[in-house]
């Protein structure tokens, strides 16, 4: 239902779009996209939560021990990979079904995928800048950062999750 | 037996989901004095109702304990209050004035308060107090905090709305500059980290003459004169021979810190203005 090189290579893709060149961006401080949180979001529905929640370890460690994060990377991509069912029930009211045949990821339409990738994306990013602030001063700033770096984090998501639904999951 | 490894199975993932977030959240957590401070900050606000429930009634059962040493201060302030009254007759009968027998340097700028611990460690190297008193009591990072028997716990780094977390001396980042009382040498104090009893002073001069028993108290702009850190306990002269280092059992009982002074001095604003302007 996946192809799995195919998703690999994509994972590296995102891994190098975002340590080398997305974290390196200096825009604005209230606009730092993050695009790795993609890698946990389109892990086949299908597979065990254990499974998932390892294979986000792994990616989270890396992020870590790539930009410096010391466990901050791990502690807000790892609930993504409890909470992702839930969120594509409640945006786009799809499940994993016993007996499906194809991925569920197939059968959804671009419009309902992107739903739920901006939905993962913002709940992520909330998380995030949380933490990493770990302060409610300038809370118009902090909202700001959130929806401004989560839409960016979208608009570059957008080809990679193209070629994601043409690609890679069947 | 059987439901209990089936218990197990069912909900693993989230155990395991818990352990690994914990851990990383930990880690993230210890990875700075910054995090360490508003995590331990932010996770007390949110548990400080439950802490303060818990405090006081503790409190209620440790009232006898205070009043006790509330009595044995109220007792020691009229003695001195007496002293003064003496020394203020005698100066009135000799032309002289009160105030001038008064430190007046140092009665006018320091402003105490009274506070609470919510919770505190002892057992790591970085340990941390946290108190009842936040931004909205006029709290702020670098006011000095004191036992009731002005003797030094530590200084504010950290305030929220309703809460303070204090840097004691048992933490190995905590350090601050004190005196030996009997000849007003200056040394620095830290905490190695061997023991919640001791701490150390460093770089006394060989002039100094330290030996067993003398008193070190605080040399700091953020506190006033005669805050006492304690004795000291063992005194050597160092590899160069160029200075003492003496290790200091800690005059106040840092394992049960109930309630504390918090000290601000309000010309303490000006006088970092004033360095930061020298560059000191």
């Amino acid at each position: 239902m996946f192809r799995s090189v195919p998703y690999l290579a994509m994972t590296l893709m995102v891994l190098f779009l975002q340590i080398f060149i997305l974290d390196e961006l200096s825009i604005a401080l209230w606009l730092r996209p993050m695009i790795f949180p993609l890698i946990v979001v389109l892990l086949p529905m299908e597979w065990r939560t254990i499974w998932v929640m390892l294979s986000t370890l792994a990616i989270g460690l890396i992020m870590d021990l790539a930009l410096g994060g010391a466990g901050l990377y791990t502690a807000t991509l790892l609930p993504l990979a409890v909470m992702r069912g839930s969120v594509l029930y409640i945006t786009t009211r799809r499940s994993v079904e016993h007996g499906d045949q194809t991925s569920l990821f197939s059968r959804l339409t671009m419009r309902n995928m992107m739903i739920y990738v901006g939905a993962m994306l913002v709940l992520h990013h909330t998380m995030f800048f949380l933490l990493e602030r770990l302060s409610f001063a300038m809370p118009v700033m902090l909202v700001a950062t959130i929806l401004c770096s989560s839409l960016l984090s979208l608009l570059i998501a957008w080809p990679i999750v193209r070629l994601f639904s043409s690609k890679i999951v069947l | 037996m059987y439901r209990l490894i089936e218990f197990i199975k069912r909900i693993y993932v989230l155990v395991l989901f818990l352990i690994i977030e914990g851990v990383a959240l930990w880690s993230y957590a210890s990875s700075s004095p910054y995090t360490e401070a508003k995590i331990l900050s932010r996770t007390t606000a949110v548990g400080g109702a439950i802490s303060s429930t818990i405090g006081d009634v503790e409190h209620f059962f440790s009232l006898a304990e205070n009043n006790r040493l509330l009595t044995e201060r109220v007792a020691e302030l009229s003695e001195q209050l007496a002293v003064y009254d003496e020394r203020g007759m005698a100066d009135i009968v000799g032309g002289g004035d009160l105030v001038d027998s008064l430190d007046k340097e140092h009665m006018g700028h320091f402003r105490y308060r009274e506070a609470r611990t919510v919770s505190m460690t002892t057992n790591r190297l970085r340990n941390f107090i946290v108190l009842d008193k936040g931004t909205e009591e006029g709290i702020a990072p670098d006011m000095g905090v004191i036992t009731p028997n002005n003797e030094l716990v530590g200084y504010v780094v950290s305030c929220s709305s309703h809460y303070c977390v204090v840097q004691p001396m048992l933490n190995v980042e905590f350090s601050t500059g004190g005196r030996l009382v009997d000849n007003d040498h200056v040394c620095m104090i830290i905490w190695p980290g061997d023991s919640k009893y001791r701490v150390e002073a460093q770089d006394i001069s060989v002039y100094a003459e330290p030996r067993e028993g003398m008193i070190v108290e605080v040399r700091s702009e953020r506190l006033p004169k005669g805050v006492r850190i304690g004795t000291i306990e063992s005194c050597e002269l160092n590899s160069t021979k160029s200075a003492y280092s003496a290790v200091i059992t800690i005059a106040a009982d840092m394992s049960r810190l109930d309630n504390v002074l918090i000290v601000e001095n309000t010309h303490y604003g000006e006088l970092e203005a004033l360095k930061q302007e020298l560059n000191l």
